[in-house]
């Protein structure tokens, strides 16, 4: 046997060109294209990627009336929770494919290529990248469409709006940290449904003694409850930190996924304590919100708004809105000179002091009923607007026009106000009928029942709504004219229904009125 | 006739595996073309080959090769960079075309230019003849044609050492003919290190043979070299020689034997099995009828 030992100084031929650092990141650049074109042809990434896009732009293409007029810091918000269902998919396939060498055998194989495991992992992390990316592209569409709207409100936030990627970006990384820590194929499945055990919880949490705590989740729900929007700066939410610490997370993922798959270079090392240090300083600076400050802005603006609202005058009236409200003061000032322009006597000349507000005493953005004004000419307006927002403000007005507060609407009027106030607020509007449907609680134009209106409904009796009905009917000059000419009449608590219909020339309801109907 | 240059040495390769010696003190020179290593079954081929394959690191010993020192990390990459790899049973991404996985395998080979890639992908599955179907799915190949889409991946990036374990295992006749000639090819200005069980490879594609048993060397030498082992020592008799180190009927009824013929005996012209079979202890190889 001969063990002869010489030394080499031969290569072989046609080899590769030794290559630098450069063309190594440019290697596992190559290899992330190459996973993100497989991820992107996985089917359940495909389709919900479709999904995705194909529910965000049916969002934007069938809106009612109100989404002519988006807050924009709830539009922000509202562009989380779509991506959620690609997100899963992501972390599904990611996991798939930093699993793939495992399940076909190829470990051996690839583990004496020149990039390292540590390389292909980083690799893997990055194709998610662009799926992230075109989230992002989704959520900016989408805010940028809602943004250029003429009747867009107030602002969004950065932060909120990168929420939804990083979310993506998040489980695709997590999709590849779990084929390391747990490389088993229903290993994220088992990790979807605990984590989103664990947001319901943080959901939860932060509903309760401990809101601060919510933040830790990388999304939380709580805040988007259906209620009506608040100016940001009372929203309480820090948007930038909370992406700060999403991007840490992402970033400490990342590396940790590098550490366990080998890649304990300095460079990794260093990556390390940067993305624990930006997810300590995201986490922490979630935590130091100046609470009490907040709670009493809150206060502050819903009793006393005036504090905090800047006014502009039309024609003798008074607009009031928060600064982020200012340019649906117009807006507001031309539904009360319709509405006045139907009525009679000193209403014509009537000033009215309209006055945006909102209830946080219950929390913020929740389903909350605000209180009537009992000042005179005072006009509640809420903060949303456009859509069945406009004819129940109409409301509002209509009824300090004819009753001079709000809250008259507490006190039963069932007598030839509600039909003048109704006809205020339909006789001029383009479409009555479909308005006056639209506008009552009960979708209906008979029979008795509640009128919407920013504050406390306005309640109709049967009578009182056969009376409207009649008076749609009819040619809308001549009822003007006749609503003009009974001024006095019809804004008299002591006028019936039945009074009312015969000055106005209608049919008289038949039947007792009934007044607790 | 000069001796090629050694492009591979390896110096007291030793490897354990729980108590038993996978390879004991293995020491061994390449040169390029094709050599055949051949052995029984737990001779320590495959280990060797992961070892100088970088698969897995010696416990002792040390060996370099295409110049390069893979007990370093610079040398070991540089190794990685100039390596084809072609495992006992390799393994496939299946719903990748056999396209898609030889390029995924240059691109874990930092080959990083995409045209450039891309040629020498479609260079080496036209080498392997695989042309036609580069555009189909793995799972839809032959046993044959996977074969071959593992060889191309091998192949791809021109290495300059090249480690088969085993390739023509499973192939049918044709197939192993096709793959000979592929081998032949691949040999051609590289270093080629072929472990089989096939004397005819060896014989067929080999300039050089190793005989690895029980972890040891135990021949290093040409292929007629190791045939000559066996001159003198091959006899037919009409019944098997109890006296021989192996023995088998022949097709034409008579006992081909192996070992140290009796006087008289009518000798027969060696093949490189029964130089093989010689070299091997006679406790690990016993050949019957």
């Amino acid at each position: 046997m001969s063990a002869t030992i010489t030394t080499v100084t031969d290569s072989a031929p046609g080899l590769p060109e030794t290559q630098g650092p450069g063309s190594r990141t440019g290697a596992v650049l190559a290899l992330a294209r190459f996973e993100a074109r497989e991820l992107l042809l996985q089917i359940p990434v495909l389709v919900f990627l479709l999904l995705y896009v194909g529910f965000t732009t049916a969002r934007l293409t069938f809106q009612d009336g109100m989404s002519d007029y988006p807050v924009l810091n709830t539009v922000d918000r509202n562009t989380q929770t779509a991506p959620l269902f690609l997100a899963v998919a992501l972390l599904v396939c990611s996991n798939a494919a930093a699993l793939r060498s495992r399940k076909h055998g190829t470990v051996q194989q690839f583990d004496v290529m020149a990039m390292e495991p540590w390389r292909r992992v980083l690799a893997h992390v990055l194709s998610t990248v662009p799926l992230a990316v075109l989230t992002a592209v989704v959520v900016a569409g989408e805010f940028t469409r809602e943004a250029l709207k003429p009747g867009a409100i107030g602002h969004g936030s950065v932060g909120e709006l990168a929420v939804g990627p990083l979310v993506v970006l998040m489980a695709g990384i997590t999709g590849v940290l779990l084929a390391r820590l747990v490389p088993m194929p229903f290993a994220p499945m088992l990790f979807v449904v605990a984590a989103y055990l664990l947001m319901v919880l943080a959901t939860d949490v932060s509903e309760s003694d401990e809101p601060q705590v919510g933040w830790l989740s990388p999304m939380v729900f709580s805040g988007i409850s259906g209620g009506d929007p608040v100016p940001s700066d009372l929203l309480g939410r820090p948007a930038a930190w909370h992406a700060l610490y999403l991007l840490g997370l992402c970033a400490a993922l990342t590396c940790a996924a590098l550490l366990l798959s080998g890649g304990r270079t300095r460079g990794v090392k260093a990556a390390t304590a940067l993305a624990l240090a930006v997810t300590a300083a995201g986490a922490i600076g979630q935590f130091t919100r100046d609470t009490a400050a907040l709670e009493a802005a809150r206060k502050t603006a819903s009793t006393t708004p005036q504090k905090v609202q800047s006014c502009t005058e039309h024609d003798g009236s008074t607009y009031c809105a928060f600064p982020e409200w200012k340019g649906v003061r117009d807006d507001w000032a031309a539904v009360v000179e319709r509405v006045r322009s139907a009525a009679g006597g000193s209403a014509t000349e009537a000033s009215v002091t309209v006055r945006q507000r909102i209830d946080t005493s219950g929390g913020i953005e929740v389903d909350s009923a605000l209180n009537p004004s009992a000042t005179p000419g005072v006009v509640t307006v809420g903060t949303r607007w456009g859509g069945n927002r406009v004819p129940e403000f109409a409301v509002g007005a209509a009824t300090v026009l004819v009753a001079g507060t709000e809250d008259a609407t507490t006190r039963a009027m069932c007598d030839a106000r509600a039909v003048t106030i109704m006809w205020l607020v339909l006789g001029t509007d383009p479409t009555p009928m479909a308005t006056f449907r639209d506008v009552r609680l009960d979708d209906s134009t008979t029979g008795s029942g509640l009128v919407l209106a920013p504050t406390n409904g306005l309640s109709l009796t049967s009578h009182q709504t056969a009376v409207v009905g009649e008076l749609l009917a009819r040619p809308r000059a001549e009822i003007t004219a006749l609503v003009k000419k009974h001024w006095s009449e019809l804004t008299s608590a002591r006028t019936s229904t039945a009074e009312a219909a015969k000055l106005l020339g209608v049919a008289v309801p038949q039947g007792v009125e009934s007044c607790d109907e | 006739m000069t001796t090629p240059p050694t492009t591979v040495t390896a110096t007291g390769l030793s490897l354990r595996y729980g108590g038993t010696h996978a390879l004991d003190g293995v020491s061994l020179r390449l040169t390029r073309g094709v050599t055949g290593l051949l052995g029984p079954n737990g001779a320590g081929k495959t280990t060797l080959l992961r070892v100088l394959a970088t698969a897995v690191p010696p416990d002792r010993g040390e060996f370099t090769a295409l110049g390069h020192d893979p007990g370093t990390s610079a040398g070991r990459l540089a190794l990685r960079r100039a390596l084809g790899y072609l495992p006992q049973t390799p393994g496939f991404h299946p719903d990748f075309t056999a396209f898609a996985f030889v390029d995924y395998v240059a691109i874990l080979k930092e080959l990083t230019d995409r045209a450039a890639r891309h040629r020498e992908v479609r260079r080496v599955l036209d080498a392997v003849d695989l042309a036609d179907v580069r555009g189909k799915r793995i799972k839809r190949l032959s046993g044959g044609m996977r074969q071959r889409v593992a060889l191309a991946a091998a192949l791809v990036g021109d290495p300059g050492f090249l480690v088969l374990d085993e390739p023509t295992v499973g192939l049918d006749p044709e197939q192993r003919m096709r793959f000979r000639g592929l081998i032949a090819e691949a040999g051609e200005g590289r270093t080629v290190l072929l472990s089989t069980h096939q004397t005819e490879d060896v014989a067929m594609l080999c300039h050089r043979v190793v005989v690895l048993a029980q972890g040891r060397v135990r021949f290093e030498g040409t292929p007629a070299e190791l045939t000559a082992r066996a001159a003198g020592r091959v006899w037919s008799s009409a019944e098997r020689d109890p006296a021989a180190l192996a023995g088998w009927r022949t097709g034409t009824g008579t006992f081909r034997n192996v070992g140290d013929p009796p006087e008289g005996a009518h000798l027969l012209e060696p093949t490189l099995e029964d130089g093989y079979l010689l070299t091997l202890d006679s406790e690990s190889r016993t050949v019957t009828a």
